[in-house]
Order: structure tokens, then sequence, then C-alpha cells
């Protein structure tokens, strides 16, 4: 038990060490926060400009109009937007060349054609350098639609405002009904059980190849057979496994608390830039939810880990690890591909089939638990299934790894693997 | 009691034999050689002891004991196939190696600065193991495993690798273990380093042993039948003589071998006609002759030419 430890501990402290784990563990959730945040920020920073919008009214009648709707205000209270009314001369082509030459020189950012029949089939035309921008021309869109269909309501003698009344949409509420009781529910729990299932499935993965990665710099260094002077392969084995799973601990320990102080500060500091954000509900983790991440991150863990550890002893490089690494990665990508379906129907008999699958249940089950909470004894019996699978895989790699930790050169075939399992 | 007892272990790979029926009993406080050419079974056979690969059959008793994980602090284990974490520094890895044998703390501290002095490694001790030349690691591979003072001492290919220097160093030190009651086991086919510190050998050739027992007895054994010849000219003549069964020629000195009751004296006196003679000595065949002939020509050639 203390050479287990010795191999934990030095474990542990290289990769800790490494910059790679530093960078990871640090600048992941700042580059996360940086994601979310930065967008948002830029958005509103950049907006803080006059910008001139030359009209083209062949309709006669829309300027004024767009001029009211149009009234977006910067911070200093002036026009968000300036616009400029070019009147229709008898050639509209070479106004029209006018201003494409006014706009490529930046004297205005964009020119809106507004046609005679705007109220009939009439196209209007939004001209400028910049397309991209859906915001600038959703705006744009949203006025002149605005303009025209109050327009034609007009002409048919109804009221407008009463029948913007009349078409107002119905408020629809989700709402979650669980065990406590029913809590509104705004998009959160579809983003949280994303992001939980992502964190998984990125730590299994990241996790599995610092394992084989390790199992093979020490074969290809030769200091295994030194090593295991000391100690059993079991034992080299498992302190590698727990120590890379300390590592883990560490890096989520760090994550939470990041977590912890971003969902103290996030709305604060979400609101000083977008005053909307005091309305939107931040989404909350359930504990539960917490107690089975870490539950099937620790079972995931091990499943995948032996498996990885198994790799690293059969090949003498990375490369060679390649190939044979693949099924296993597919074992966690598969249940990423089925993960919209699993989200939208969490009870139907094939995601309760698929989430009972040990290399699938980590990621599929916790997503039901965070989708829908299924009952308990689907649960426990998809726990136990990963758990027999785990002793499974430990007595099964164990004997691998024993041989294969001292085998160079060939790869083994899989019937040599067999033998291997047969004979040790 | 024995350092080492092996008792008719045997190995098969597949339909391979790696050891067939081996049986050996290395007495305490000796240095032991384990020869062979390549292939014949040393390293299988010293991974049987250390009980990394189990034997097909046969049994095993290390210092009076099966063998087993607490057995392994007792020993000190250089394998053939070996190396160090390329990312750790030097005192690290010793530390952690050390601490896989049990020893811990300022005692574990003390010993890795004796040997990291005694090697002339001090000043390594904070540089990352990558940074060392091939033959520093040897040496702080030779000091991982000797840092716990183990009873016995197991070496595989101990001198592979190893510049003069270095390897007088070596030998130096393994004798000075030998003196304080430590027993030695060690592989090789470099018959020069087995002559100078071995009390007992073991020949193994394709997975048996050949000849087993103390080393001046054997090489009694095979009387004072040898002749070491240092000369110049043209020797070639040597193999078609009466008296001669054997011949070793290596362009100016040669190992010749007499046929039963040859006399040294006739050879000499033939020889002296025909070529320059620098040296002419009668004495036990040296460990090289012998290898050969038990092992065969063809055989030896490949080990000795490795």
């Amino acid at each position: 038990m203390q050479k287990i430890l010795s191999v934990i501990k030095r474990e542990y402290i290289q990769i800790i060490r490494t910059k790679g784990f530093i960078i990871g563990t640090i600048l992941g959730p700042v580059l996360m926060a940086a994601f979310i945040v930065v967008p948002v920020v830029v958005q509103f920073i950049s907006v803080d400009q006059q910008e001139k919008i030359g009209i083209i009214d062949a309709s006669g009648e829309t300027f004024t109009e767009l001029e009211k709707k149009l009234d977006q205000k910067l911070k200093d209270g002036s026009r968000r937007y300036l616009l400029i009314n070019f009147p229709l001369k008898d050639d509209l082509e070479s106004l029209r060349e006018e201003l494409n030459q006014k706009v490529l020189q930046k004297e205005l950012t964009a020119y809106i054609f507004v046609p005679a029949d705007i109220s009939g089939d009439g196209e209007a035309e939004f001209v400028s350098e910049h397309v991209s921008d859906f915001d600038k021309r959703e705006n744009f869109n949203r006025a002149l639609s605005g303009i025209v269909i109050e327009k034609r309501l007009k002409c048919e003698g109804l009221d407008p405002l009463r029948i913007s009344e009349y078409m107002r949409p119905v408020a629809l509420v989700t709402k979650k009904v669980t065990k406590k009781g029913v809590e509104r529910d705004a998009g959160g729990t579809f983003i949280i059980s994303y992001f939980l299932v992502l964190v998984l499935y990125m730590t299994l993965l990241f996790y599995g190849q610092i394992i084989l990665r390790g199992v093979i710099e020490e074969k290809s260094s030769r200091v295994v057979e030194i090593v295991l002077s000391s100690l059993k392969p079991f034992q080299l084995m498992a302190g590698k496994i727990v120590g890379i799973a300390a590592v883990g601990f560490t890096q989520y320990a760090i994550w939470a608390l990041f977590g912890l102080a971003a969902a103290r500060y996030s709305k604060r500091i979400l609101t000083g830039f977008v005053p909307a954000a005091e309305s939107f509900p931040m989404p909350s983790i359930p504990s539960y939810i917490l107690v089975y991440f870490v539950l099937f991150f620790i079972m995931g863990y091990f499943l995948y880990a032996t498996m990885y550890a198994a790799i690293g002893s059969m090949v003498n490089s990375e490369k060679e690890a390649q190939q044979l690494i693949m099924p296993v990665v597919m074992f966690l990508v598969i249940p990423i591909l089925l993960m919209m379906f699993v989200i939208r129907s969490p009870d139907s008999t094939f995601s309760v089939v698929l989430s009972m699958i040990p290399f699938f249940a980590p990621i599929l089950m916790l997503l039901r638990i965070c989708v829908l909470l299924p009952p308990f004894p689907q649960i426990v019996t998809s726990l136990l299934l990963l758990l027999l699978s785990i002793v499974f895989m430990i007595w099964l790699v164990a004997k691998i790894y024993r041989v294969g930790i001292l085998m160079y050169g060939k790869r083994p075939s899989f019937g040599e693997i067999l033998k291997w399992v047969r004979y040790s | 009691m024995n350092a080492l007892e092996i008792e008719n272990i045997s190995k098969r790979f597949g339909n391979f034999y790696a050891v067939k029926s081996l049986s050996l009993k290395i007495p305490q406080k000796t240095v032991y050689g384990l020869l062979g050419p390549n292939g014949a079974g040393k390293t299988t056979t010293i991974r049987m002891v250390m009980n990394i690969i189990i034997p097909d059959t046969g049994a095993i008793k290390v210092l009076g004991r099966k063998m087993d994980e607490e057995m392994k602090e007792r020993i000190g284990y250089l394998p053939e196939d070996r190396g160090l974490y390329p990312k750790m520094k030097v005192g690290e890895l010793l530390q952690f190696l050390s601490e896989l044998k049990g020893l811990r703390g300022q005692e574990a501290r003390r010993r890795i600065d004796y040997w990291l002095e005694r090697f002339d490694l001090s000043d390594w001790k904070q540089k990352k193991v990558e940074e060392l030349s091939k033959g520093m690691q040897q040496k702080i591979q030779f000091i991982s495993t000797v840092i716990h003072d183990p009873e016995l001492i197991i070496l595989d290919e101990p001198f592979s690798g190893l510049d003069p220097v270095n390897t007088k160093l070596l030998k130096d030190i393994m004798l000075e273990m030998k003196k304080k009651g430590r027993t030695i086991i060690f592989s090789t086919h470099r018959m020069e380093q087995v002559e100078m510190i071995c009390d007992n050998i073991c020949l193994i050739n394709k997975a048996e042993m050949v000849l087993e027992g103390n080393l001046s007895l054997i090489k009694k054994q095979y009387g004072k039948n040898s002749v070491v010849l240092d000369y110049d000219g043209d020797a070639s003549f040597v193999q078609g003589l009466a008296e001669v069964a054997k011949v070793d020629d290596y362009g100016k000195s040669m190992e010749i071998k007499l046929k039963d009751k040859a006399d040294p004296q006739e050879l000499l006196n033939t020889l002296v006609s025909k070529i320059r003679i620098d040296k002419f000595e009668v004495m036990e065949p040296t460990l090289n002759a012998i290898f050969i002939d038990k092992v065969g020509d063809r055989d030896a050639k490949d080990t000795v030419s490795h």
C-alpha cells in the first residue's frame, strides 16, 4: 500500500507540474468565460458610434416614417442612425451608382432603397460593404415591415394598434415537475445538461489520453522493469490510475471554485454590461446532479482508464496506439452523437437501454438524470452494471498489462493478447 | 543457506523453450556469473527469479524463502532493458525509487547524496534525467539498484554501454559489496569481466545449462593444456601441426588448445623456427576458450562480435 501511495504521489506531482495541466486548468474556464462574455460585451461596445444611412425613397412617403421608427439613441443621446434622404431624380441608376461610391468611400455605412410599390410586391434593398451585421439588418427590416404593415392595415380601414394587440403572442412558460414541486425553467436545464455532459466527455477523453501517454512513456523509456523490481505490475497500474484520478479531482475542484465565483458574481458582471440580464434567470445546478456527476465521472474514469492502460501496455509508441484507441474513443463519441435524441425523449425504451450499457452509461445516464430524473432503480442498475464492468475490466486489463508492459517489438495480435489473458 | 536456489525450472513461450530444466545453487557472499550467448535464457531466468515471469514448472527460493513482494526490498535488481523517467529530476527520481524499496526520509536523502558523490554526479541532482548522457543514466540506474543496500544484487548485463573508467568503478563497487557480505549475481557475455570477479559461474546455452561450478575448479578440470602466443608473421600453419587440437587466431596473438598429452615444448620448438615469438605461455584455458568450446564456434562468434 505504501508503495502504491508513492506511485500515486509521483504521478500526481509530475502531472500537476506540467504546463499542459496548468494551462488547461486555469485557462480553460477563463477561455470559456471569455467565449461567453466577450461577444456580448463587444456587441454593446461597438455600436456606440453614429452611422450614416442613405435612403432612396421611391415610394416618396417612407422616409419620415423610417426616421420615426429608427430612433435608437446612443449613450450621449444622439441618434444611432443618421438617415439622409437622397431625393429620387430622373435617373435611378445614376443615383444608385453615386450612393455605391459613397458607401465605398465610407461616407455612408449603408443605404436603403425603398421601391415605389413597397406596399405591394416591391423588394426593398439594404446595400452595404458589411452585410454580415445581422443585428443592423434586422433593425431596418423590422422598421420597414412595421411601416408597410401599418400602411396596409390603414388602407383596409383597420387600426394598427388594435391589430397588434390582437396579434400578441401567448406567453408559454416552461416549468419542470420534480418530486420537490414545480419550478420555472428558462432553458437552463438544457444548457446545464449539455454543459455537464460535455465536461464529462472531455475529461474522460483527456485523462484517458494522459494514462495512455504515461504507460507508453514508462514502456518506451524502459523504466518499467526497474520499477517492477520493487512492486507488482498491478500496483503500478493501480497507482497510476488513482494518481491521475487525483489530478482529475484537483482540476474539477479548481473549476468548481471558478464556477462558484461565476455563479455568485456573473449576474452582477453581466448586468453591468447588459442591463437586460437582470431579468434573466441564471441557471443553477441542483446538488443531486452534482453528486451524480462526480459518481459517474469516477465510474466512467475507471472504466476508460483501465482500457487506456491496457492499450498503452500493448504498444511501443503513441503513433501505434492511435489505431487501437479508435474503438475506445468511439465508445465515448457514440453517446455524444445520441445526446440530442436522449434529451428529446429521455424516457423512451431506446434511451433507457442505452443508458444501461456500461460504456455509454456515464454520459447518457448523467444526461437523463439532468433532463428528467429517471426512476431510482434504473440509476442503481446502471451504476451496478458499471461497477461490474469495471471489476471485470480491471481483472482483464491487469493480465494484459502484466505481460504487455514488458513486451517490446512487434505489436501483439488479438490472438496473442487472448493468450496473455489465458496464461497469466 | 544459499542466496538463491533454483530447482528444475522451465519456461516455454509457445513451442520455444526459453529455459529448460535449470537448477542452480548460489552460495551467499559470492559473485556469480551467469554466462551464455544472446537468447540463451539468462534474462528469462533472472526475470523468473524476480517473479516478473512465472515459471511453468520448478521452484525458486531466494534468500531461503519463496520469492514474494516483501523479498523485493532485500534484493537489488538491474534489468537488462532499463531506463529512467526522462522528465524527472535525478534527485526526485532516486527518492521515488528508494521509496519503492521502503527507504524514506533522512536516511534515503543521505544515501542518495552518498552515491551521487561516489559516481561523481552530485552536480546533476537537480537536472532532468533526459539531460544526462547514456553513461550517466546507467550510473543512476545502478544507484537505484543498490540504494537500499540489498543482501542480494542481481545485475543483468551491468557493464553494457559503460566506458572503461566506469566499468572499473562498477567492478570495484561490486567487489566492495562482496566484501561486505552481499551476494552478487550478474549476467554477461564478456568473459574477461567474469574471469576478474566471479567465484562461480554457470554457462547457459539454448535454454539449458552446459557448465556450472567454481571458476577455478572448472579451469583446473580443463588442465594446463592451452598455450597463449603473441607472435609476428604468418602462423596459418599452426592449425595443421600434430600437437594442436584447436586454434583461436587473433592475428597477433592466438590461443592454442593442445591435444591430450601433447608437449608444449615441442610446439615451441616448431614455432621458433617459423615465426617471431613475443610471448609463449602455457596456461589453463581462458574462459573465452571454454565458452567457445562449450557453446560451439558458430554461436560464440555471434556473441563475441556483439
